[in-house]
């Protein structure tokens, strides 16, 4: 199976350098092809709504909703049209974070169904299938922005 | 027909046969065998973050949007007026998006959204 990255050691560590990157090994959550789903799931709904999402996958600590409220806020760009979607499967929690723009678009309703369908795909082990419909469901009840602002 | 021909026929044909498909079917699975989540278990991997592409946002506008065909370093389109400045290499600027102010914390008002167990 052909690799998308080149993994052969090419390293000149010693003992008291640490490895290089390609020598810690590759945290593989998703497959390639998987990978390519999000990637494309993430890019198109971005580009039709006008929207900035973007997908956090990991721990979210306890208070759940607050961690997710403020890695909302480092999300990049103008953070009142991003819309965070943090998937916790340790936890078995899914938060979705709307800015203040997007949530005109985007009601609490809305978002509510969409990580219905999330967790429904979450609860079957489908962590990629659910992420990659949650993420149409978003995008289709938001649909396209009433002006394009360059 | 022999004994050995009987059972080379009847036996060895068929055992082939389904141990052809037996591997085509259980192969690929076997080959790219990786740890499938599953609910309950624990979730050891580091945090990440996936982010569309920074030319899909509406306010990042990208490919075919500049007026002219790219003569630069860039591969996108030249872009001239208001939005030239992020184009060019300058500093400065209204334009707050830079790539040093992209991780600034930048609360978005009264935020919105759902939770979801499983």
């Amino acid at each position: 199976m052909t690799r998308a990255l080149e993994v052969e050691s090419h390293d000149t560590a010693t003992h008291s350098t640490l490895p290089a990157r390609t020598d810690e090994g590759i945290d593989q959550i998703f497959s390639f092809r998987e990978l390519a789903r999000i990637d494309e799931a993430l890019t198109m709904s971005s580009r039709e709504t006008g929207l900035r999402f973007t997908l956090y996958v990991g721990d979210l600590g306890t208070p759940t909703r607050a961690r997710a409220e403020e890695l909302h806020a480092y999300s990049g760009g103008n953070t009142a049209e991003a819309v965070l979607i943090a998937v916790s499967p340790g936890q078995r929690v899914v938060e979705v974070v709307t800015g203040s723009a997007a949530a005109r678009r985007l009601p609490d309703r809305a978002c509510a169904l969409a990580v219905l369908s999330m967790t429904t795909a979450f609860a079957g082990g489908d962590l990629v299938g659910g992420i990659v419909n949650g993420l149409r469901q978003l995008s289709d009840q938001a649909g396209r922005p009433s002006h394009r602002h360059h | 027909m022999t004994a050995a021909e009987t059972i080379l026929v009847f036996v060895a044909a068929p055992l082939a046969v389904v141990l052809l498909l037996a591997l085509l079917t259980i192969g690929p699975a076997a080959r790219n065998r990786r740890p499938r989540y599953k609910p309950g278990q624990p979730w050891t991997h580091e945090p990440v973050w996936y982010e569309p592409h920074p030319e899909a946002t509406g306010h990042g506008s990208g490919h075919g949007d500049g007026e002219t065909a790219a003569i630069g370093s860039s591969v996108y389109g030249e872009r001239h007026g208001a939005d030239a400045a992020a184009t060019h290499a300058v500093s400065g600027g209204p334009s707050a998006d830079g790539a040093s102010a992209a991780r600034a914390p930048r609360p978005a008002g009264p935020l919105g959204g759902a939770r979801g167990t499983w």
